[in-house]
């Protein structure tokens, strides 16, 4: 099956608010088919609540690294930090989306791809997690380069490679009409000062258009629900600030200028 | 004789040069590779070697290009050598931070703020104490260092502090709430941020037994066959990375110079093979999870 447009978007987080508003609005914008990159757990409260919209909505998921861990019953997210300071709030989320998530989601979870292929127009995508090699690789913008992207594409016979994981979304136009889109996420904002999320619109038209879309969501609702469920005080101010106060010394260099933390 | 376990290779993640050999402006007394003010045992890499192999690297599909000595600012050519480089990839500079004047930081700055790529400056620290650090590093290493990284940050440039587990042991890092704690790791983080650093970046290594730290004869370990049974080699960087320097390419920052961790003369490609896991560095990254790379 061929589609001609198509919204995708990664790290749900558990922000339920933000996933209805997402689906309310890619369905406005007539997009014909939904994707979720994986990694629907994680920083928000109440992880339960997302799977109902998901599965209500008929969007097409496929795991990330937060839902492979708690899928199998690891340890940690597996989120793939190396700092310790990155690796405590990562250790509290955890903890406290496992034991949250019902054993009927997490079977739900086991029973999801790792991998989607899509044909858009005439483009063949690979919808991936972190990178099509690896599940947990971050693909920022300044530390992935074109050499290693067209590699990719080449590896895994695709025209457009569709990732998230790192929480910014990008988008890369490579030689011979082939692309490359980090569709950001819709758990929190995206460390600009802006509490607004993102997802992407793509549109084989019949040249690939790429569009990122904001979606405004009601934040303070869960802030509140976060401040309930005693989640730290610092994603909280995350939600309502737009900048990131943790998991942040992941970030290279570019990134990391752009923040306030 | 027992056989010597080897890692495959998987895919060159990074690319490392050990630009300048083992020449160093400091003479550091845990120096994994000995460098100093004299030693001239590896000799630099001249920038069209690094440009072919830059070129090869990304026909490869590197991802991180890292540059190390010795110290990589002695190299006069340096400033051309990390446009090339940011060209092709993202690219880090191992640096005691010593020889890094206003004016070399605003050529940093220019070269980060024209590229697409993250230009990281990641700059040596042992300790917050002046007279322990200095100890190491010699004498005003410690302030020199400081100096380098407000004028990184003044300039847009969040730098890297790396840190050695030299006088603390590794335990020490245990994360810690913000604000809170007393553990080696946010000891350096509050010292940063009172010196005026507002994005404080650790990156933590473990000591290698090695160099100027000599293992003892009966201490030495090495990994051994039955320890790859049930390891995951994909977390030894030699999977997915290679270092070019004076004499070839080799398998591992660490063992530079070394002829059985050389794996080629003049051809990255041909270096895209197992390599043997023969040394007590091998040891340490086994047991510490012990990556190079910046994160």
């Amino acid at each position: 099956m061929s589609y001609r447009r198509i919204a995708v978007f990664g790290g749900v987080y558990s922000n339920y608010q933000a996933l209805a508003a997402t689906i309310e609005d890619a369905r406005r914008r007539q997009a014909e088919a939904l994707f979720c990159l994986g990694d629907l757990g994680g920083f928000g409260p109440c992880p339960d609540r997302v799977y109902p919209l998901l599965r209500d909505s008929g969007v097409q998921v496929m795991r990330g690294n937060y839902d492979v861990s708690l899928a199998e019953g690891l340890t940690d997210c597996g989120c793939g930090y190396t700092d310790p300071r990155d690796n405590y709030y990562a250790a509290l989320s955890y903890e406290y989306t496992f034991r949250h998530t019902s054993e009927e989601n997490k079977r739900w979870l086991r029973t999801l791809p790792d991998v989607l292929r899509v044909q858009l127009g005439n483009y063949r995508l690979h919808m991936c997690h972190g990178s099509p090699r690896q599940v947990n690789e971050f693909l920022w913008e300044s530390t992935t380069p074109d050499g290693f992207l067209g590699k990719l594409c080449g590896d895994y016979e695709a025209d457009v490679l569709l990732c998230t994981h790192t929480g910014i979304k990008w988008h890369r136009r490579l030689p011979d009409d082939r692309h490359a889109v980090n569709v950001g996420v819709i758990g929190r904002p995206e460390n600009d000062g802006e509490t607004h999320v993102w997802y992407t619109l793509l549109t084989a038209d019949p040249d690939l258009q790429v569009a990122f879309i904001p979606v405004c969501y009601d934040y303070e609702a869960l802030a509140r629900d976060m401040r309930q469920e005693q989640l730290p005080e610092a994603f909280v101010e995350t939600i309502r600030s737009g900048w990131w106060t943790t998991c942040l010394e992941v970030l290279p260099g570019k990134e990391r200028a752009r923040g306030r933390w | 004789m027992q056989t010597i376990p080897q890692a495959p290779f998987h895919n060159l993640h990074a690319l490392w040069f050990q630009l300048t050999g083992t020449l160093c402006n400091l003479a550091c007394s845990h120096c994994f590779i000995s460098c100093s003010p004299t030693n001239h045992a590896l000799k630099f890499v001249a920038p069209e070697t690094v440009y072919r192999y830059l070129d090869e690297a990304e026909a490869h599909g590197v991802r991180e290009v890292y540059f190390t000595g010795g110290e990589p600012f002695l190299h006069k050519q340096i400033i051309p050598i990390l446009a090339r480089s940011l060209r092709v990839a993202a690219t880090s500079v191992l640096t005691n931070g010593t020889l890094i004047t206003p004016a070399v930081a605003d050529e940093l700055a220019s070269l980060a703020a024209t590229s697409r790529y993250s230009l990281e400056m990641r700059v040596s620290l042992d300790d917050v104490n002046e007279a322990r650090n200095d100890a190491v590093r010699g004498k005003g290493a410690l302030r020199r260092a400081l100096r380098a990284l407000r004028l990184l940050q003044e300039r847009g440039l969040p730098p890297i502090v790396a840190v050695t587990e030299y006088f603390y042991e590794a335990q020490e890092t245990t994360p810690q709430e913000p604000g809170g704690g007393s553990g080696f790791y946010q000891k350096f983080r509050d010292f940063l941020l009172e010196n005026g650093i507002e994005k404080p970046r650790l990156k933590v290594i473990p000591v290698f037994a090695m160099g100027k730290l000599h293992p003892s004869e009966t201490g030495a370990a090495y990994v051994t066959p039955g320890m790859m049974h049930g390891f995951d080699v994909a977390t030894l960087q030699c999977t997915k990375s290679r270092i070019v320097a004076d004499g070839g390419v080799y398998a591992c920052p660490l063992l530079v110079g070394e002829p059985r961790a050389r794996l080629s003369e003049n051809s990255l490609s041909e270096s895209m093979q197992p390599c043997s896991l023969y040394h007590t560095a091998c040891h340490t990254c086994y047991v510490t999870g012990m990556t190079c790379s910046n994160y």
